[in-house]
């Protein structure tokens, strides 16, 4: 008896999770740095872990374009982008455009952005830059000429900078992702700069503080918060709990797990 | 949703100011527990963390009155203020709703194998308690946790072979997991729960495949995480249901003898 209504519970979770339809702007090659315990997700298997939690496309980023160079992350995207499953994109990693970095990746006047890219994320403190409007303001402006988001982890920017970049770009797309630690110290700096700066956005990974996910929406609108596992370093199942039982309507669920991300790569024209 | 049944084997009441809560109170927490399905909690406040058993000890049966029994609760041990603390826990003993006890090495500052901390073994052991403690991996941003990895506690563990342990946030992010699943695989006092930010990648199947499914507890860690976090995980990794069963209730009843 008891074992049957665990059953039921679980069999309606697994019903409500198919029916999100997920897309995950966090999917990740290459080996993770940081976690002991992560090991790296061969590109072989990418469908299958996907498809283990309920993630039917998304944004594949690579670790290389972190840890070695934005070159060599790039390169592997490059070098996969026409074997990637219907439905998947790639997270370019970015550099300032001055003085001007080598290819692959965004570079000034090296012709159009690369079919694949649907976004491109800078990491300022791994990479020795302040992400300020005198370093890396072309970059955002090239940006924005493709109508590409940036993405950015909360813990390579300082919160002033990333006030002072969302204000002076407001047409610039930044998605603050929550790794790679979790947002919850942070969140009345969050929450404020979400209030000034409506071209912020949140991705969910580790957006797991009580309450976060109706108090965005209620503040703010489903449209500010785009589904991110982090996988395979972190657990899927985390942010697509936090949608399932989220006391918020079904269409704010759909927007949040793939909605939002959908309509701002749909609007990528490259 | 069908009839309440989860137990919530690891949360915190009140306001801490470190982080921003839109709902930290027992009427939000009672709400969310409806909504998730979640009949009790067992649970320690912020107070009694910073000042051990005492004034925050005695809120919380209150706390167990006004949930209707269905949020019980812990008393910390802090070993900076033995003395006073073990005074008030001998008194809450009795009290409705108590069910157990709760060290936190790494944010008292005390390692789990130092002396100290023996009078509140020993008080588990003859008072058939059980212990909830902090327990994490090495981490390099926060060096406190090393007073908390799991081999820490062995000495009171293989010491106190009647006292059941729960081993809090499968000892972290890092190698404290291997040290979680070790003491579990040797001891049969050894427990874990899956409470707060310990998202890693099929963390569930490496334990269900690491250790029997009696030994782990669904916990939340709220305020500081949501339970929605851990409670989907444990409902969509694929187990036996009589496992879920055993982790998201059954486990619990056993470890801290509630809800009876």
């Amino acid at each position: 008896m008891c074992e049957q209504r665990a059953r039921k519970l679980s069999d309606d979770y697994r019903e409500r999770a198919v029916q999100l339809n997920i897309f995950d702007c966090s999917i990740w090659l290459g080996s993770p740095e940081g976690f002991p315990l992560a090991r790296e997700m061969l590109f072989k298997k990418l469908e299958k872990e996907m498809s283990d939690f309920f993630i039917t496309g998304g944004l594949i980023s690579h670790w290389l374009g972190k840890t070695l160079s934005a070159q060599a992350g790039n390169r592997d995207l490059e070098e996969k982008a026409g074997m990637f499953p219907e439905n998947m994109y790639g997270i370019w990693t970015g550099l300032p455009f001055y003085p001007s970095p080598s290819g692959p990746g965004p570079v000034p006047g090296k012709g159009r952005p690369h079919r694949s890219m649907r976004g491109v994320r800078i990491f300022p403190a791994s990479h020795n830059y302040v992400p300020e409007e005198w370093v890396i303001g072309t970059l955002c402006e090239w940006l924005i000429r493709y109508n590409l988001p940036l993405f950015i982890w909360h813990t390579e920017i300082n919160w002033p900078s990333l006030h002072r970049l969302a204000v002076c770009y407001p047409s610039l797309t930044i998605i603050v992702e929550t790794q790679t630690k979790k947002i919850l110290y942070h969140a009345r700096m969050l929450f404020t700069l979400m209030r000034e700066c409506s071209n912020i956005l949140v991705e969910t990974s580790n957006f797991s503080g009580q309450g976060y996910i109706e108090y965005v929406v209620k503040e703010f609108g489903a449209e500010r918060l785009i589904f991110g596992s982090f996988m395979p370093v972190n657990d899927p199942l985390v942010p697509t709990g936090m949608i399932i039982d989220a006391d918020i309507e079904e269409k704010d669920k759909l927007l949040i797990a793939s909605g939002s991300i959908k309509r701002i790569i749909e609007e990528v024209h490259l | 949703m069908s009839t309440p049944r989860i137990i919530d084997a690891h949360l915190h009441l009140d306001p801490n100011s470190k982080f921003y809560t839109p709902e930290p109170q027992l009427k939000h927490l009672l709400k969310l527990m409806d909504r998730l399905s979640i009949r009790h909690a067992v649970c320690t406040d912020h107070l009694s963390m910073y000042e051990g058993a005492g004034e925050g000890l005695r809120n919380l049966k209150s706390v167990y009155e006004e949930s209707g029994g269905r949020v019980y609760y812990l008393g910390v041990y802090h070993p900076g203020r033995a003395a006073a603390c073990m005074k008030t826990i001998e008194e809450a003993v009795l009290w409705p709703g108590f069910a157990g006890l709760k060290i936190h090495p790494s944010f008292h500052g005390i390692s789990a194998d130092a002396p100290v901390y023996d009078p509140v073994w020993k008080f588990a052991s003859e008072h058939d308690l059980a212990i909830l403690t902090h327990s994490w991996s090495v981490s390099d941003y926060n060096p406190a946790q090393t007073l908390s990895t799991p081999g820490k506690f062995e000495r009171y563990i293989d010491k106190y072979r009647n006292v059941r342990l729960v081993l809090a946030h499968a000892g972290g992010r890092g190698n404290g997991r291997h040290e979680v699943i070790r003491l579990i695989n040797q001891y049969e006092n050894v427990y874990t729960d899956i409470a707060g930010d310990i998202f890693c990648y099929r963390l569930i199947e490496s334990l269900t495949g690491s250790i029997s499914p009696d030994k782990i507890l669904f916990g939340s860690d709220f305020p500081w995480l949501d339970p929605r976090a851990n409670l989907a995980r444990v409902m969509l990794t694929d187990m036996d249901n009589s496992s879920r069963e055993k982790i998201l209730r059954e486990n619990a009843l056993k470890v801290y003898k509630i809800g009876k």
